[in-house]
């Protein structure tokens, strides 16, 4: 099964075009062919998702699936499929199957659907290349892709907030496109080439060029991570519509800041030398004040989406914070939650729009009694809210586990009161909701409420979130497994060390 | 080995997890499977061999599960007791929110029965966190107000306490470069922070054993639970956090600092603060509460003193399993007596009085109970000759003043029952459910199939003659003191549960909204004067009459008791 086929090298392009060709025929489709868009974006998701496990399969042992052409003289399009990109292609590949069905199911009998999934199936499409690029060239291709493919889902509603939230997002992301360009240009100039490859490319003394390089390439990415200060957009892009926030905040815009960042810092710049340069201290504390401080903002939230959001802007800089502690073990806790928090995070955001669209419900005090009314949604985001929170055996305790020790095994004790200060305030701030959820009698009757027959609510939107929140729990009980999130973690780390 | 105890082993912790899932589809059958969910965890308990180890290297971070005495002594507590108080909880139980009830039951008792076979720090913390957070539900089932603000405390509580434990588990797996925790334990002796890791620890699991000044919720959270939760809360829960001390401490090995001894004084202010603060309850639960943290403070001297003398350790530790045995199935019954109606008149009245104080006297170590063999085991180990802390000589002294404040706060409890319980007539389950776990509390200790320590000597039951004073004395001048009180003080001072607390200012009330925005600097202020001036003028209505004159009893008691032996 895993010879070297003819096929192997086409691999990455055939995953990147399965979402790509779906958005194209989606956005030619009339409006009224729903069963026909529908089973493409289902068949073109589950196309892509067997892909990719093919692709997991090779790379686990040992293959390398990689394409390249020259663009311009010294500049090439190159395609790769290594074990972190694998990472990043498979939760892309798996969250955009579920968030098709859900999106499915939300947007029932709304207007303008083609465009919102063409844009959607573009938008994945974007993700797979950010994965895959084997280039920080191609990376910022594809970068810049997701950015132009996500506004149209930021703004879909057309409403006033929407607009200007659209206007916010696509200011603060091209103008980090622009630093971005601007850095990647100095680096090419600098060093002369723009390749990822395991232990960086970045030779020879730390000069102020390359800090200056740094800190460009960070802040550009940093937009889409959501690094304090450029994290303004993401609260108020929470106006999306639920499948898209649960993509943005899950896969999409802000992993692939994220995920940015860990490539920079890991195959551009290596761990030894950004270490040994002093670039990362400064980068973790950065990080470790996001964490704190979106806890905090998150606190005085009372829109559920908007307490979400402050949530993501503070989980997302555990993987940066993870990376930055520059050694194996933290390099994992990073990696892992890269998963850990896509998974869950995006069960929020699904329960978010169930309660939203069944029960007419947005804010966190007309929670009360949400959960006999709607017992498996209520326990999806139960689990997925403890998870956040790190209480064992869940997803975010393996992070929070790892993380910790990583931290301690670099010598930075303080990242762990960090950690339990992060902790506490998700407690703070989610066990709210769970109390409201379960033990507030409900006194009157909700919004708007939608009767969807047997089940609590409609089924498209029903089994996204029960499946990711069964994953939650199954990536945490059984981490230790092979394929797990961990184990993938401690593979990519494995062969980033020992190339 | 038996090949089929890994099985037993899996269906101890998922058979409650397997009859929640089948809880949707439930009729009125159901319920009754749930005083058959521990038995597994029972038989594994019996059938089992001491040094018994499973790998599971795909649960968690490579897991092991294992038994030792001292965890199959846990382990039978547990099961006996859950499974007894689930008979009792058949007929108390209506049908207001019973399926939310049992849902957290059974998630209550998974966690509870697995941490007990946990061998790896992270499936026992797991079980640990599992049993933490699901009791809540155990706790506020009620509804009322006031078991609102008991899980909001208890919760506060807990949360800081799954930190600590955190910390100092982390710190310690850093050290160990393991997650074993027999490796845990040993590592944090050489570890550079080994006093912040033993500091975390004692306070990590304290909260749930009811260290002092950690144990607010306590008595706030056990009695507003429903009577079968109480039981369970009070009789094997709060022994989580002892086993949690005994498994990670470095006991048996030469450890920094005086751990050993301030968890001695900590034991001390417990065991006769807490029977101080509880014969000043209006509330049969908050007295048998209070008696919990005075018994859990019993525990804790065995704990400090192991802590403090690595060599006599191997002794202290199976006589900590056998105490918690003890107390968990009396308290148990005790608890569930609570809610146990008395029979109108005839023999089968005294009968009723007579089972309802026999776990009580138990307690307070009467001849031929467990108890008795308990306390003897406890002082034997802890005779002063065999230690070398600075506090050992006070160690003979505070156990007999803990008898006599055990049995005080029984004879209040007795009293109060007496008071307040109206003769009717009890659902049968209830009345064989109290029977069982009085019948548990009197037998199980009896016929434990292993060498529960080398200080119990056969017939052990028997207590020698020149032990009768030891175990008589502290009874009679408790029956004393109390018919003196009885006849003197006509009203006894009131404190309120959760003591201490009480200097807390009072909370918004439970219908409450959480803050919609932060307030601005100047109110914030104002809010900060009024909590100082709520402070000095609630803590003085409130605490005049029972604080202050439980500290000086304390300190009168001790003193005399050690001047006389």
């Amino acid at each position: 099964m895993v010879e070297d086929l003819w096929l192997n090298p086409w691999l990455p392009v055939m995953a990147l075009a399965t979402s790509m060709v779906a958005a194209l025929v989606i956005f030619m489709l009339p409006e009224e062919r729903h069963v026909l868009r529908t089973a493409l974006n289902l068949g073109a998701a589950v196309a892509k998702l067997i892909l990719v496990i093919v692709m997991v399969w090779g790379v686990f042992h040992g293959l390398e699936y990689q394409l390249s052409f020259t663009m311009l003289p010294g500049i090439e399009f190159e395609l790769k499929a290594d074990s972190l990109s694998m990472m990043f292609a498979g939760l892309s590949s798996v969250l955009w199957l579920l968030t098709t069905a859900y999106a499915v199911g939300y947007l029932e009998n709304s207007p303008n659907r083609s465009r919102f999934f063409g844009f959607f199936s573009l938008c994945v499409a974007s993700t797979t290349g950010i994965a895959l690029a084997g280039n920080l060239f191609t990376f910022f291709l594809f970068y810049e892709m997701l950015t132009l493919s996500t506004y149209p889902l930021v703004v879909h509603r057309g409403t006033a907030t929407a607009l200007r939230a659209g206007r916010s997002y696509i200011i603060y992301t091209l103008s980090g496109g622009a630093v971005l360009l601007l850095g990647m240009a100095w680096l090419y100039a600098e060093t002369g080439t723009l390749d990822f490859a395991p232990g960086g490319v970045v030779e020879g003394s730390p000069t102020p060029a390359l800090t200056a390089i740094f800190v460009l390439l960070v802040a550009g990415l940093g937009v889409k991570a959501a690094l304090f200060p450029l994290h303004g957009w993401l609260p108020q892009a929470m106006v999306a519509p639920a499948p898209v926030s649960a993509l943005l905040h899950a896969v999409a815009v802000v992993k692939a800041g994220a995920f940015g960042i860990v490539r920079v810092i890991s195959d551009v710049f290596g761990i030894g030398f950004a270490s040994e340069a002093g670039l990362l201290l400064p980068l973790a504390g950065l990080a470790a004040f996001t964490i704190i401080f979106g806890s905090v903002r998150a606190l005085f939230q009372q829109d559920l989406k908007r307490r979400l959001a402050y949530s993501t802007i503070s989980q997302v800089s555990y993987i940066i914070l993870g990376i930055c502690l520059a050694g194996p073990l933290g390099m994992v806790g990073g990696l892992v939650h890269l998963l850990h928090q896509g998974i869950m995070k995006i069960t929020l955001f699904f329960c978010a729009g169930n309660y939203a669209e069944t029960l007419g419900v947005h804010r966190i005090d007309e929670l009360d009694g949400a959960g006999p009314r709607m017992p498996a949604t209520s326990v999806a985001f139960t689990i997925a809210a403890f998870g956040m929170i790190g209480t064992p055996p869940l997803a975010g305790f393996i992070t929070k586990w790892t993380l910790g020790l990583g931290a301690l095994e670099a010598e930075l004790p303080w990242v762990v009161v960090v950690l339990l200060a992060s902790s506490l305030l998700n407690a703070a701030y989610f066990l709210p909701i769970v109390y409201r959820l379960w033990f507030r009698p409900r006194s009157d009757a909700w919004p708007e409420e939608v009767r969807w027959g047997r089940l609590e609510t409609l089924g498209w939107l029903l089994w996204p979130p029960v499946l990711t929140a069964a994953a939650v729990v199954m990536i945490g009980v059984f981490a230790a497994m092979p394929f797990s999130p961990l184990s993938w973690a401690e593979l990519v780390v494995n062969r980033e060390y020992r190339p | 080995m038996m090949p089929a105890l890994p099985f037993l082993a899996i269906a101890a912790v998922g058979l409650p997890l397997l009859w929640l899932l089948t809880l949707p589809l439930a009729g009125r059958w159901h319920r009754f499977g749930l005083p058959l969910l521990p038995v597994p965890a029972l038989l594994l308990a019996l059938v089992s061999t001491s040094g018994w180890q499973w790998s599971l290297p795909w649960l968690l971070m490579d897991s092991q599960w294992l038994l030792d005495d001292l965890r199959r002594t846990f382990l039978t507590l547990t099961a006996v007791l859950w499974s007894t108080a689930g008979v009792f909880a058949l007929g108390y139980l209506d049908n207001r929110n019973l399926k939310r009830f049992l849902v957290f039951w059974c998630l209550t008792l998974t966690g509870n029965l697995g941490l007990v076979i946990a061998g790896d720090a992270a499936s026992f913390y797991s079980f640990f966190a599992l049993m933490t957070f699901a009791s809540y539900g155990l706790v506020v089932h009620e509804g009322t107000d006031e078991a609102f603000r008991a899980g909001r405390v208890y919760m506060a509580m807990a949360v800081v306490g799954e930190m600590l434990l955190l910390a100092g588990l982390m710190l310690a797996a850093e050290e160990a470069d393991s997650l074993l925790l027999t490796e845990l334990a040993d590592a944090v002796v050489t570890a550079p922070q080994a006093q912040l890791i033993i500091g975390l620890l004692i306070t990590g699991f304290g909260v749930k054993a009811g260290l002092p000044l950690l144990h607010f919720w306590l008595p706030l959270a056990h009695p507003v639970a429903p009577t079968p939760a109480s039981a369970v809360l009070s009789g094997a829960m709060i022994k989580a956090g002892l086993l949690g001390w005994v498994l990670t401490l470095p006991l048996g090995l030469a450890t920094p600092g005086d751990w050993g001894d301030l968890m001695v004084v900590a034991g001390a202010a417990a065991s006769l603060g807490g029977a101080l603060a509880g014969v000043c309850q209006r509330k049969t639960k908050a007295v048998l509460a209070y008696s919990s943290i005075s018994q859990m403070g019993l525990m804790m001297l065995l704990v400090g003193a192991a802590l403090a003398t690595p060599d006599r350790a191997a002794v202290i530790v199976p006589i900590i399993g056998l105490y918690a045995l003890h107390h968990g199935l009396a308290k148990g019954a005790l608890f569930l007596s609570t809610a146990v109606h008395p029979p109108a008149a005839g023999p089968v009245r005294w009968a009723y009085w007579l089972l309802l104080a026999l776990p009580g006297f138990s307690l307070a170590g009467l001849p031929w109970t467990s108890g008795a063999l308990a306390k003897l085991a406890m002082k034997e180990a802890l005779a002063s000759d065999h230690l070398t802390m600075v506090t050992a000589t006070w160690l003979s002294p505070l156990m007999t003043a803990g008898a006599v404040a055990t049995l005080l706060l029984i004879l209040r409890f007795l009293w109060l029952h007496h008071k307040q319980a109206e003769p009717a007539a009890n659902p049968p389950w209830r009345t064989a459910g109290w029977l069982l776990t009085v019948a548990g509390s009197g037998l199980v200790f009896w016929v434990l199939p292993w060498q529960a320590g080398e200080l119990v000597e056969q017939p052990y039951w028997l207590p020698k003659a020149y032990q009768y004073p030891a175990l008589l004395a502290p009874i009679g001048l408790a029956l004393t003191a109390g018919f003196l009180a009885a006849l003197l003080v006509r009203r006894a001072p009131a404190v309120p549960p959760g003591d201490l607390l009480a200097l807390w200012p009072a909370r918004r009330p439970a219908s409450g909204t959480v803050r919609a925005q932060p307030a601005p600097a100047g109110r914030a202020l104002q809010r900060w004067s009024d909590k100082v001036s709520a402070l000095s003028v609630g803590a003085d209505t409130r605490l005049r009459s029972g604080g202050l004159l439980a500290l000086a009893i304390l300190v009168l008691l001790v003193t005399l008791i050690n001047q006389v032996s």
